[in-house]
């Protein structure tokens, strides 16, 4: 007994030590303007970030940052990239929390996102841009995808990336399919291809998002943009007409096999090269892609059989068929806890000289008036691709996982794998992510 | 009573990684336990909410419970093959007259291989496109029909990322219960097979009963580091499909890193702090009832 009075006292000493020590406090909202006064006093700056190692965003990003300490002594730019979302959305929340963001980081206009911006933390990027005399410059949809709900904007976009249906025409004829009409076609299609033995759709489960986009379709089709970011709040619930539609599809979709049987492990790598291997007829996948997809590196026995479409509609849509995802990608947002001349004056070179080095390596950018160089070993589908990112519409599929509440997102990626694999009805689906987002939503949004 | 210089020794030498024990292990446990009173996003102001966070855990959160009830699954699989094989094995190898060393080290070798490569392995161990070696060895012997995406199936999911753990350990308890059996003494054992003991007698009788604290040791050890098991199933199948592998230190992570509700992560960590202890208690309470009777 008296040891464990001893450890008791112990035990609220260190709770009292802990309460006084704090831990957590409210942080202060400072708020930047985007033209801070004084002399450009270079230093060390860095960007935390989510993109891959050896692409574009990185290593024009270093060969500018080398351009600018030429006539900066002393300035750098440490990049820290995390590829892997998940991991890196942790460092950055952490990071968040401790109040220890860097002078730049990435992020999605999540919800998360929007409390750092409302805290003051970010900087007004339409003011900046705008400021830097270079916003209009950008793809109107490019900067819609990065703003948040209330329609500010606090991320600058760096690249542009539709995402098609990339598919075997090969695989198609064989399995005597046409390319889908209607959303609805999908399910059938993908039941004849099985039957011809191939993997009708190759899904990358293991990352979730993949899997994500497919519920997100039917109600972008049916109801427009503005479902999900009423659904997000707990205005509009899965229990209705669209949300039923949405669920039901999604598990036709299961139901007639368009996934393969271990798609909830299969990664990003394995899904691709099951369809660049021609064992899968479809890809649903951005143009990020493209130097795999439509370039001599493709298999030469794939190769002239790959072809893409677009998101298909339904009867009665409300949007138009070239409107479907878009993405801007991750965008960049700038710590206004650290902004200073320096930040500012390094953000105008590097975006007055960014977009026009990314297209001349090929990639699609977020602003207009650069013309995309299309790469020597491409095939004509890289043209074809580009073409089409330049007549995409105005209003763009907003991914649900940037839009919904962390937890109710988590749980609608759980719930989504078992609908897709039969393991729970439609009306248990709708009836657990209706509850989730109850129950999750007024902590974001209300 | 220490004489002067003896006691000044011992502080010397206890105090330091007291100190560093206290700081590192006891405070972040009191300080989640502090924080688990509060709902904090890691951005707002927290918010003091009483026991709010325990009664979620407690009464209204499925997948807690279901995460809980996965986790005894896990263990009691991670348990008995790594205490169980390396009991076996440790025992064999006693029989072995050359070749310890090497098959030791065969056996400690998924000990020291990085947690993401093992991963990697039973991923490829498990797959279904391409074929992976699971797969391919019950197509060999005739049982393709048994062939299935094997961490795809909620049923057989659970036991799919259990046995990784188990396996990855089994080497690190079969050297130390070989350790503990090569202190039995010879005599013992030789006048038991004169009485005419079998292998299993001996076994039973004699090696089992002498190893026992050591095994007890090794048994509090596997089970409270399954109990905190995490980074395997959470690079496997990061809980899914589904809640099929969840396991509470997937969640609380989720809970954290993700929903970045922190309160809540942190009466999640509590809980599998206090499940520890429970779970040690329980074994002592066990031996301690059957030594007795």
């Amino acid at each position: 007994m008296k040891r464990f009075l001893t450890v008791a006292v112990a035990a609220a000493a260190a709770l009292t030590l802990a309460a006084c020590s704090g831990s957590p406090k409210a942080t202060s909202s400072a708020t930047t303007g985007v033209d801070p006064s004084g002399e450009i006093k270079p230093h060390a700056i860095s960007w935390l970030l989510s993109r891959p190692a050896d692409g574009a965003v990185v290593t024009i990003m270093q060969q500018l940052a080398g351009e600018y300490a030429q006539s900066h002594s002393g300035f750098s730019l440490n990049l820290i990239t995390t590829p892997d979302r998940p991991s890196y959305i942790q460092k950055y929340e952490t990071l968040a929390a401790a109040n220890k963001l860097p002078e730049l980081f990435d992020t999605d206009a999540t919800p998360f996102a929007q409390k750092l911006a409302s805290q003051g933390k970010m900087v007004d990027a339409q003011a900046l841009l705008k400021s830097l005399g270079v916003y209009n410059q950008f793809r109107p949809g490019a900067l819609n995808y990065q703003r948040f709900d209330d329609g500010s904007l606090y991320m600058i976009p760096f690249e542009y990336q539709p995402e098609f249906f990339w598919y075997n025409k090969d695989l198609f004829t064989k399995a005597g399919v046409q390319v889908p009409t209607s959303l609805d076609d999908l399910p059938q299609i993908c039941a004849k291809l099985k039957a011809a033995g191939v993997t009708p759709i190759a899904l990358d489960g293991q990352d979730q998002w993949p899997l994500e986009r497919y519920i997100a379709y039917k109600p972008f089709r049916l109801a427009g943009p503005d479902y999900v970011t009423g659904l997000k709040k707990g205005d509009k619930q899965l229990s209705d007409s669209t949300g039923k539609a949405a669920a039901q599809w999604v598990s036709d979709l299961g139901s007639n096999g368009c996934f393969s049987s271990d798609f909830s492990s299969t990664g990003y790598a394995d899904a691709q090269a099951l369809f660049t291997s021609g064992k899968a007829a479809i890809y649903n996948i951005g143009t990020w892609e493209l130097s795999s997809l439509a370039t001599t590196k493709l298999s030469a026995t794939v190769r002239d059989n790959v072809d893409f479409f677009t998101l298909p509609t339904v009867a009665n849509a409300v949007t138009d068929p070239n409107e479907y995802v878009t993405s801007s990608g991750i965008g960049m947002a700038v710590n206004s806890k650290t902004y200073d001349p320096l930040v500012r004056d390094f953000l105008k070179f590097a975006l007055g000289k960014f977009f026009t080095i990314a297209a001349q390596q090929g990639s699609l950018v977020p602003v207009t008036g650069v013309t995309t160089t299309v790469p020597d070993n491409a095939t004509p589908l890289y043209k074809k691709a580009l073409d089409a990112a330049d007549h995409v519409g105005t209003k763009l599929v907003m991914p649900w996982d940037t839009q919904l509440d962390p937890t109710s997102n988590t749980r609608l990626q759980q719930e989504l794998v078992l609908l897709a694999q039969g393991k729970t009805t439609t009306d248990q689906f709708i009836d657990t992510m209706d509850t989730a987002i109850k129950q999750n939503a007024p902590k974001y949004f209300g | 009573m220490l004489p002067r210089r003896s006691r000044l020794s011992v502080l010397v030498f206890l105090v330091p990684p007291l100190a560093v024990y206290g700081i590192a292990v006891l405070f972040p446990i009191l300080q989640s336990l502090f924080l688990s009173f509060f709902q904090w996003d890691g951005t707002t102001a927290p918010k003091a909410i009483g026991v709010a966070n325990y009664a979620r855990m407690l009464g209204g959160d499925s997948v807690f419970w279901h995460a809980f009830g996965n986790n005894l699954l896990y263990v009691a699989i991670s348990i008995v093959i790594q205490i169980g094989s390396a009991l076996i094995v440790a025992n064999l190898l006693l029989t072995l007259t050359r070749g310890h060393a090497v098959v030791k080290t065969l056996y400690l070798l998924p000990a020291v291989i990085s947690t993401v490569a093992i991963a990697f392995l039973f991923q490829r161990i498990y797959s279904v496109q391409p074929e992976g070696l699971l797969n391919q060895l019950l197509q060999a012997v005739g049982l393709g029909h048994l062939q299935q995406p094997w961490l795809s199936n909620i049923s057989t999911v659970l036991t799919a990322v259990s046995i990784p753990e188990g396996w990855r350990f089994t080497g690190l308890y079969m050297l130390i219960l070989h350790a503990a059996f090569l202190a039995v003494p010879a005599e013992l054992e030789e006048a038991a097979r004169l009485d005419g003991a079998s292998r299993w007698q001996v076994f039973r009788l004699i090696r089992f009963p002498y190893i026992r604290p050591v095994w007890i040791t090794t048994l509090i050890m596997a089970m409270t580091y399954d109990l905190r098991g995490f980074d395997i199933p959470y690079l496997l199948t990061n809980g899914g499909p589904g809640q099929s592998s969840e396991l509470l230190t997937t969640y609380m992570y989720k809970t954290a890193f993700t929903s970045t509700d922190y309160g809540y992560a942190s009466a999640i960590s509590v809980f599998i702090v206090v499940e520890c202890l429970v779970a040690v208690g329980l074994i002592f309470l066990v031996l301690r009832r059957r030594d007795q009777s």
